[in-house]
């Protein structure tokens, strides 16, 4: 389960990856309309949760310390403040359709500060479940009895 | 303060409250009592704040406020009340002590706050309006596992088998989700006498085959067909009715007969054509899958009716419109007879990045000449329109004139997706531009082009003109109401699972239909959850605007085929059911009608026998 664990952290890191491409694909794509960032909503909304979620379980049915398993939901969190910055930024100029102001945009360019927070996490995830599972390698693995001197 | 802004100030709020209880437990199992205490304390006056955005969204409309009211709330109300009675005292007596207070009786009831706490803040973007009984039970069953699977993590923790019940409430929760199925909504008048599947049939509403007395038949030959444009220099590709990108513009006088003969050469997904804001017989009305079924390559379909409603109109396909409106299968319909002096129809639209104005180079208007200009926004999003160089008057909307227009300058007229603005004024000797968002449009007169004016406030539509009498007003009695809660969440859409733009609760073909009676005199309140602006078109129906925001349209009578729902905005229209059919009741942003908004009105003893439509 503590590989499962790592492997479930790296892919959210990888997930996390993907994102900041699917995010420079949006930002390019021309012309601009609401399919831009189709693949930058899907990962953000569906696969990056899924995984943070399902790598908390993982580090939950591994029995990784308490601080690991609260860890490896940080990303989710993060993952809905940066939900949030865009709903406060749209808030902020009245609507998706509408123009952007000076205000909201010092809320929506907190999407990218947001974002290294949410690698930052992960990386701290994978970095911990890695280490876990070396941990319980160097547990496992028998050691050589000596036998007392006859 | 805006209902749209209370509803991300009530976000934060929310976000803030889970953070500080998450946040309390965290510093509790860390060994820091004193900054745990200190996070409870912020946490407990965050809720309260939440509590009083909370109230504050049910005075913009009970739908605002319902998940929290019902769910949310109460959820953290109780899981916070119990954190501070179990993990309070801890923490006070570990801060006294100086001991570390990280027992798990302090710890796990303070993270369960911060699970509902989270709840509250992931429920409005996941399921939106409204929390049903099913989303109660799976909420409180997953923040209760939340809770146990912490519970065993921190410490000893109950029996695995206390998660029995908990489950057991999850799929109880599913299965409510699957059972309610209501697919009518009689909106509190009689339910249906007709048996599903029995009565009229739409494809028998046709319209007539001869003009009015005095008319005569305007015969149209329409032939879809792929081709290209010239946007800005670029060549693109285009579907077009005839290869034209806008289509023919097709025009008549009052009483004329309208015969169109649609053919597809190789639109692939088929086409049709609806008369939008035109209340032409059900079954002429161009909604495939509920009138009709697609034109196919090689396929023919002729439309009749009478021109009776003078006015500015447009047509488009209504197969697979988001793509095919989009891609130019559209046109304007103009009837009465032409203004005098220049009267000129600028259909709008947009390819890729570039809106383009439909009328090309710049039309003679002398000095003294009256001018009227057809504004048509054939795209999804709305569009904001200035004139320079000239006071105006904005005289019709939607094709319905208006009572009194006064004059008007240095305003923004904002045009909501699918909707039309005439405005007209006198020919002054200077030039006059029309700027659409900002960038030049359309110039007439000679001298140098204006530049785009900026900051002008936006024109209120409810408040502009003088009122008149209307056949029936906010203080009518209704046959039915019905009440559109337009929010996203996840629902099935044709049977997938998606993403949705749903209607109280669910997205198309599963949003209940609308039953009313021919003669009824009927209500439609339209409240905007979500952060989109959703233009809603109701076919067959112009509808008399009531109030906005619990506000009464003060201005001149304003009869609308689509109105502009802005975010956090409640609208309160009303109609004569007085054209019997089944017809699209819809979001104009048709990338929306899509992905579920969108639902049919029937009228009694009125069948459909064509299947497989969809939202857009």
């Amino acid at each position: 389960m503590r590989r499962v664990f790592v492997v479930l952290s790296g892919l959210l890191f990888l997930a996390i990856l993907a994102q900041f491409y699917f995010a420079a694909v949006g930002a390019f794509d021309r012309p601009q309309d609401d399919d831009s960032f189709a693949l930058h909503s899907i990962v953000g909304m569906m696969v990056i949760p899924l995984l943070s979620i399902l790598a908390t379980v993982s580090a939950a049915l591994a029995r990784a310390p308490g601080r690991l398993i609260g860890l490896s939901l940080a990303p989710l969190g993060l993952v809905v403040v940066q939900v949030l910055i865009i709903v406060v930024g749209n808030a902020i100029s009245g609507g998706s359709d509408e123009d952007t102001g000076a205000a909201g945009l010092f809320v929506f360019g907190l999407h990218a500060v947001n974002a290294l927070l949410v690698m930052g996490a992960a990386g701290a995830v994978l970095r911990r479940a890695r280490a876990f599972a070396a941990e319980k390698t160097t547990v496992d693995t028998p050691q050589p009895t000596v036998s007392p001197a006859a | 303060m805006s209902t749209a802004q209370l509803i991300a100030l009530d976000l934060l709020a929310t976000l803030l409250a889970a953070a500080g209880w998450v946040g309390a437990g965290v510093a509790a199992a860390a060994r820091h009592a004193r900054a745990a205490l200190a996070l409870l304390a912020v946490a407990i006056v965050v809720t309260v704040v939440r509590v009083t955005t909370a109230v504050a969204l049910a005075t913009g409309g009970w739908w605002f406020a319902q998940d929290r009211v019902v769910l949310t709330g109460p959820l953290l109300g109780v899981a916070g009340l119990a954190a501070v009675l179990l993990a309070g005292p801890r923490l006070l007596s570990a801060v006294r002590a100086g001991t570390p207070g990280n027992s798990p009786a302090a710890v796990v009831p303070l993270l369960i706050a911060g699970y509902a706490g989270a709840a509250g803040l992931l429920f409005p973007f996941l399921v939106g309006y409204p929390a049903t009984w099913g989303d109660v039970l799976v909420t409180v069953a997953l923040v209760g596992a939340a809770g146990l699977v912490t519970w065993r993590v921190a410490g000893a923790g109950p029996p695995l088998w206390t998660f029995l019940p908990i489950l057991a409430m999850g799929l109880a929760g599913v299965g409510a989700g699957f059972a309610t199925g209501v697919d009518l909504d009689a909106g509190g008048g009689p339910e249906s006498h007709h048996p599903a599947g029995h009565g009229v049939s739409v494809a028998d509403l046709r319209g007539p085959t001869s003009p009015a007395p005095g008319g005569q038949v305007r015969r149209y030959e329409f032939t879809a067909r792929e081709t290209t444009v010239n946007v800005a220099g670029r060549t693109v590709e285009a579907w077009g009715y005839n290869g034209q990108v806008p289509g023919p513009p097709i025009t008549a006088s009052q009483g004329d007969l309208i015969e169109v003969t649609l053919h597809n050469a190789d639109i692939q997904r088929g086409v049709t054509l609806h008369w939008h804001g035109y209340d032409v017989p059900a079954g002429e009305d161009g909604a495939p899958g509920v009138t009709q079924d697609a034109v196919p390559p090689g396929g023919e379909f002729v439309y009749r009716f009478r021109a009776d409603q003078v006015g500015t109109y447009w047509y488009h396909t209504h197969q697979a419109s988001d793509v095919g409106v989009k891609m130019g299968l559209y046109g304007t319909l103009v009837v009465g007879p032409p203004a005098k002096g220049v009267d000129l129809t600028v259909p709008v639209h947009t390819f890729g990045s570039d809106t383009v104005v439909g009328t090309a180079g710049t039309p003679e208007a002398a000095a003294g000449t009256p001018v009227r200009l057809r504004l048509v926004n054939t795209d999804s999003v709305p569009h904001r329109f200035t004139l320079t160089g000239t006071a105006y008057r904005l005289v019709a909307v939607d094709g319905a004139d208006l009572n009194g227009p006064a004059e008007l300058r240095e305003v923004e007229l904002r045009l909501p997706a699918g909707g039309r603005y005439d405005v007209a004024f006198t020919m002054p000797a200077g030039p006059v531009a029309l700027h659409v968002d900002g960038d030049p449009g359309l110039r007439l007169g000679t001298g140098d082009q204006p530049p785009a004016p900026k900051g002008w406030p936006e024109l209120d539509i409810t408040r502009y003109g003088t009122p008149a009498a209307t056949p029936f007003g906010p203080e009518s009695r209704f046959d039915r109401s019905f009440t559109l809660v337009l929010d996203r969440g996840f629902a099935l859409v044709d049977g997938v699972p998606k993403y949705a733009y749903t209607i109280n609760g669910r997205a198309f073909p599963n949003v209940p239909t609308q039953l009313v009676r021919e003669g009824d005199l009927v209500e439609m309140t339209v409240a905007n959850r979500s952060l989109d602006t959703h233009p809603w078109h109701l076919h067959g129906h112009r509808v008399l605007v009531l109030e906005r925001d619990g506000r009464r349209a003060s201005g001149s009578p304003l009869w609308l085929d689509t109105f502009d729902v802005r975010p956090g905005e409640v609208w309160r229209v009303a109609f004569r059911a007085d054209n019997p059919g089944e017809w699209m009741n819809h979001c104009h942003n048709l990338g929306h009608a899509t992905q579920g908004m969108a639902l049919h009105l029937r009228y009694d003893g009125v069948m459909t026998p064509f299947h497989g439509g969809h939202g857009g």
